[in-house]
């Protein structure tokens, strides 16, 4: 016997020695992504595979999927597909009725009526009605929920005033009657807005804008959004949720529209190491990414899989004001910075160097975009040292905060050494996201000169980001307070025409980055998405500028 | 005996209870807020409903109180960040999951570990014992994340074997135990070859040999039970690194246990998960080496006295 | 005052010093004579040179190096190994083979920074737990069981998370809070053991004041023990830096160390895998020489475990 397992052990001992000397065996080059995959190369008339099952990685667990409660893609993603929602995004970001029938503004625009179709069911054979809208809105804006997203709904007569109420001091319960959504009948729904605002029928595709199933919600409380326990009204069903690890969505055949939906199931993972996700395409196991780990940008881009969309989001380097005072300092580190070359080489997700803070993609972009001579894409390096050495008294050693997921620091590196050259000297202090929160407050904290964030659009009109700068805004961490600016965006809530808005939207990004502008900020790129999809489903599998999939698109062909 | 083992289990409580206090003191001192995970501020209103409705802000001894109480009815509390589920819920559906490729890297090792280092140890001095060390050090010394990485491209994508991440067929099972199995696998051969070694020396078994096949065989068995004392004695502290390993193979192969929610919830700063998890990972510590000390009183019942 | 240095000496200098009979006397050292076998012993004398070797790289090697290990140049970027790099160059196209060095660095000064910390904390510790003894002994060994109970790695990224940054002094402070129980346990067997020895009870009934019994018999006795737990904690430190460095909550850039090294090689290991290799490999060789030192040292010091 012991000779037998001492041979036995032998050659696992040598098995494992080839391993390790394999693996140091030199660099592999040129790997292609593609894998055995579902063969053929498609062209636009591909024909419909026999199987319409897709894996995607969602890349995460989804937090809740509570439409008042969700606030991530991951969750908006799965909700937007098992949900009806009023009023969907087209292609062009233009919405359109969807579980309604029509939408109304009033003349003032400040009411906004929304008309059912006729025949919406939840999955348990209930009527889909306008009270179920109205309820779901008045929930979101409890207190007692806690939702993130309930400012959403800010624009609703009485939605701040009932939000803002205290439970445990105020009876709110009146509060909400006050609040004025309200379901005239089984299929209307009114609204009332505190002022004109154009923008808030789109506003409404948003996730947190969905019904929940009242009974459900009664019924099981907290954990009614369990795959046993949820009802739900759209496309898809959730059939299985197996939390931390995979999450199961299948066709509803009775749904109202079910002949135009071609897959029957979506299986999903969550996979949040990119490495691993990319490993896991490769060998064939998940047919959608929709992010990738930036550091295999580069290879992936060379494969047949690889897919990039425009995003509306701007990454942008924020500075104290208090700190650097003189605009010219602002303005020479605008200058500095080879935002193309930054792309090029460390961001290498093809993304638009910002020339404002506003992202391409916005209706109204044209008119709104300053081109700001601040923000040259190559960056200008001699007109910025003359700059700065126009000022009076630079403030030569700042700080530069950045949190520590991946990607920020290297751009970091990057814009560090840009300002090097103007003989700035910059710390560059990583810190873990939340005592990173905690330092941007607002207000900042006095050793912040100049951040790194990200602004991701909830819904497509300027506002979303401009409102940013205003002096209350809670997203401000740079100290910048310009009662004009403030006046500005006040008179855009007001103004219906959308052409006239985008003038001021416009007028409102002039004075941050026009010639005379203010540069509190200093706007590096517009984001992209950036994924695998195998060939089979790439022509329909489409992410949208808010990173939406609409599965109901999709068709996997042969 | 009895009183012994009765002695040991009674004192857990009391440690327990340190255990829990040294948490929740240190928790209190990260800061941050569980209620705000994007860049995004949370409106003032919001954040005062939800730090009133999970007693964030209650005064110190109340919430340590609510806590301990909490823990002694097995309910550790609502999580912050993940609303909607409990952290024992949690515990429910990630734990079992850590503690599974736990036992099954575990019993790698043991399985391979162990006739290997006898093997050295019989062979002692030949080139078996050196290779046997040689290799089982090497694997001991690299760091589990090469090791895997190595396993997931090779294995894995190239050869098709397995499937790169998951953990839901035994298929999937394999390299996550393998690659953290590795490390405690060099341990045992080692520890084993080390204390058979010493043994053998030892004049019993010379006589034993002398005198032939009787008495090699009863002694056999001895000597095969005192080699298995070190790996027990080596079982305690193997606990802690199987679990400080099992945090990066979970990441690296996608396992839903609760290494990855654990680093999670620290840095989302949610408060009851991070207590809740540090809480039963320390019973998990507490009861492994109130284990390992009984064993140790069984095999070797010197040790019993010493402890008080 | 009470007895006289030369007694002691020769009552303190233990087996070594025991002349064979007949013999010529010579006056021989413990640490002469360990010395002697530490080199005997091939793979720990192996083993004690190739440390020395990677000691020297990382301290020499950033000096001697033409490259600025901080310099950030695309166009130089994940180069396979050449003349001019002799381990490449990272995804920033700065030198690995300088990179690695500093990297050694960071990590063999957190290796070594808690390493000694550990050992302060454990010696005073075990050291007053175990030469009052009694009652103080203990609550003492009661409260390290507590401790005991909290795991490792959780117990270090919460540390972490209070401290708030991670860099050098963090880690060693975090590493080593957690892991001086074995330590105190190990000293405090020691000086109870020692306690007990002739020669220490003798310096008793003669009178000897307790910091002399401590200072002159305990500690230096448990000396050889203290060197070879030095060896022993060392892997686990490095080893804990890495893993904490690979989940992310490792050493802030720009500064690396191995592990930080290695969980940025191991995202573009498909293009480049040099620059998890690397690293990797760095941490794997000083783990494997400290383990054959930590033997070699245990052999050297006490001749008992010498296998025939």
């Amino acid at each position: 016997m012991r000779s037998k397992t001492f041979w036995l052990l032998l050659a696992m001992v040598v098995a494992s020695l080839a391993l390790v000397a394999a693996g140091c065996g030199g660099d592999d080059e040129g790997d292609d992504a593609a894998g055995t995959g579902t063969g053929a190369t498609t062209d636009e008339g591909g024909t419909e595979a026999a199987e319409q099952v897709i894996t995607v990685n969602w890349g995460t667990e989804p937090p809740s999927l509570d439409p008042g409660l969700a606030s991530d893609t991951t969750s908006a993603n799965i909700l937007l597909n098992i949900m009806d929602p009023l009023v969907k995004l087209d292609d062009d970001l233009n919405s359109v009725p969807y579980a309604a029938e029509s939408v109304e503004t009033s003349e003032d625009g400040k009411t906004v009526t929304y008309t059912l179709r006729d025949g919406l069911k939840w999955t348990n054979g209930d009527p889909v009605t306008a009270e179920d809208f109205e309820y779901s809105w008045k929930r979101t804006v409890s207190p007692e929920l806690g939702a993130d997203y309930a400012y959403q709904f800010y624009g609703i007569v009485g939605a701040q005033e009932y939000n803002g109420c205290d439970p445990k001091k105020d009876k709110c319960a009146a509060l909400a009657d006050k609040m004025a959504v309200n379901a005239v009948d089984d299929k209307t729904l009114e609204v009332k807005l505190t002022t004109p605002q154009p923008w808030f029928v789109q506003q409404s595709a948003h996730h947190s804008f969905l019904a929940v199933h009242k009974p459900t919600v009664d019924k099981f409380g907290d954990k009614w959004t369990e795959a046993e326990n949820i009802v739900t009204n759209g496309a898809f069903t959730l059939e299985r949720w197996e939390h931390s690890s995979a999450i199961d969505i299948v066709k509803d055949p009775d749904w109202r529209d079910a002949d135009t939906v071609k897959l029957t199931r979506v299986n999903g993972r969550m996979i949040e190491d990119g490495t691993t996700a990319v490993q896991a395409f490769e060998a064939d196991e998940v047919d959608a990414l929709l992010t990738l780990p930036p550091d295999e940008t580069a290879r992936l881009k060379e494969t047949a899989e690889y897919a990039q969309y425009g995003a509306l989001g701007t990454y942008y380097y924020g500075v104290n004001v208090d700190n650097i005072p003189d605009v010219k300092q602002r303005r020479a580190m605008a200058l500095a910075i080879p935002r193309q070359s930054i792309i090029d080489n460390i961001a290498q997700a093809d993304q638009i160097p910002a020339t404002g803070f506003t992202p391409e993609g916005m209706p109204g972009y044209e008119a709104i975009n300053p081109d700001s001579p601040w923000l040259p894409p190559e960056g200008d390096l001699e007109q910025a040292k003359e700059l700065m050495g126009e000022v009076a008294s630079p403030k030569e050693n700042i700080t530069l905060y950045i949190n520590d997921s991946p990607g920020h620091r290297e751009i970091a590196v990057g814009v560090q050494a840009a300002w090097k050259e103007l003989g700035i000297d910059s710390t560059i202090k990583q810190q873990e996201f939340q005592q990173y929160l905690e330092f941007l407050g607002p207000p900042p904290n006095k050793d912040v000169d100049s951040y790194r964030l990200g602004w991701i659009g909830d819904f497509v009109d300027a506002i979303n980001f401009l409102e940013l700068w205003t002096c209350e805004s809670g997203n401000n961490s740079t100290n910048y307070c310009n009662k004009d600016y403030d006046a500005l965006i006040e008179k855009a809530r007001q103004t219906e025409d959308n052409d006239a808005r985008y003038e001021i939207y416009g007028q409102a990004e002039e004075i941050l980055f026009g010639e005379d502008g203010d540069m509190p900020v200093l706007p590096i790129y517009y984001y992209t998405y950036q994924g695998l999809e195998r060939e089979s489903i790439k022509d329909s599998f489409e992410l949208n500028l808010l990173d939406q999939v609409d599965l109901t698109k999709v068709v996997v062909t042969e | 005996m009895l009183k012994f083992i009765v002695r040991r289990v009674f004192w857990t409580i009391p440690v327990l209870l340190v255990v829990i206090f040294l948490t929740f003191i240190m928790m209190r001192q990260i800061g941050g807020n569980p209620f705000r995970q994007s860049e995004r501020a949370v409106p003032e209103a919001v954040q005062r409903n939800l730090e009133a409705k999970f007693h964030v802000n209650d005064p110190w001894y109340q919430q340590y109180a609510y806590y301990v109480k909490g823990v002694f009815t097995f309910d550790l509390g609502p999580s912050l960040v993940v609303r909607g589920r409990d952290v024992n819920d949690i515990v429910k559906t990630h734990f079992p999951k850590s503690i599974e490729l736990g036992v099954y890297a575990f019993l790698f090792a043991l399985v391979l570990g162990v006739p290997l280092g006898m093997i050295a140890a019989l062979r002692h001095n030949t080139w078996v014992d050196y290779s046997a060390m040689f290799v089982s050090n090497v694997f001991h010394a690299v760091p589990s994340f090469l090791v895997a990485t190595l396993l997931i491209y090779f294995v894995a994508l190239k050869a098709g074997w397995v499937p790169t991440s998951g953990w839901t067929s035994w298929e999937h099972k394999i390299l996550p135990s393998i690659a953290l199995g590795f490390g405690p696998m060099a341990l045992f051969a080692r520890l084993v070859r080390g204390t058979m070694l010493e043994t053998l020396q030892q004049d019993y078994v010379r006589t034993a040999r002398a005198k032939g096949l009787r008495y090699r065989r009863v002694v056999g068995l001895h000597v095969l039970r005192n080699s298995l004392i070190p790996v027990v004695t080596a079982a305690g502290p193997l606990l802690g690194f199987i679990i400080t390993g099992s945090f990066v193979i979970e990441l690296i192969f996608n396992i839903p246990g609760i290494g990855q929610n654990y680093v999670d919830s620290i840095s989302n700063r949610d408060y009851s998960v991070v207590m809740g998890l540090t809480v039963l990972l320390s019973v998990i510590v507490i009861l492994a080496n109130l284990v390992v000390d009984i064993l140790y009183g069984i095999l070797d019942p010197r040790t019993r006295d010493a402890r008080s | 005052m009470s007895v006289t240095g030369a007694r002691e000496e020769a009552l303190a200098s233990g087996p070594g010093a025991a002349p064979a009979s007949g013999a010529p006397i010579r006056q021989s050292n413990l640490w002469k004579d360990a010395w002697g076998r530490y080199v005997r012993n091939k793979a720990a004398a192996i083993a004690g040179a190739v440390f020395v070797v990677v000691l020297l790289y990382c301290l020499i090697a950033p000096f001697a190096s033409p490259h600025d290990p901080d310099a950030v140049n695309f166009a130089l970027a994940s180069q396979t190994p050449s003349l001019e790099h002799p381990f490449g160059t990272d995804k920033f196209g700065r030198d690995l083979f300088t990179r690695t060095a500093l990297g050694g660095r960071v990590s063999m000064l957190i290796g070594f920074g808690a390493t000694l910390a550990i050992l302060l904390v454990g010696v005073i510790y075990g050291a007053i737990s175990g030469f009052i003894g009694g009652r103080v002994d203990n609550g003492l060994m009661r409260f390290l069981d507590a401790l005991y109970g909290l795991p490792y790695l959780p117990f270090a990224i919460i540390t972490l998370a209070i401290i708030g940054r991670t860099n050098t002094w963090t880690m060693m402070i975090a590493l080593s809070i957690a892991s001086w129980f074995t330590t105190a346990r190990i000293v405090r067997g020691q000086v109870l053991t020692l306690k007990e020895n002739d020669y220490v009870r003798a310096a008793k009934a003669v009178g000897a004041r307790w910091y002399r019994i401590l200072g002159r018999h305990l500690l230096p006795n448990t000396l050889g023990v203290l060197i070879i737990a030095i060896f022993l904690e060392l892997p686990g430190v490095i080893l804990g830096e890495a893993f904490l460095s690979f989940i992310g909550l490792g050493i802030s850039p720009p500064d690396a160390s191995w592990g930080a090294m290695a969980q940025e090689g191991r995202t573009v290991f498909r293009s480049h895998p040099t620059a998890i290799i690397v690293p990797s490999v760095a941490i794997a060789t000083l783990v494997l020489c400290a383990n054959f030192v930590a033997d070699g040292l245990r052999d050297a010091l006490d001749p008992r475990t010498r296998e025939t």
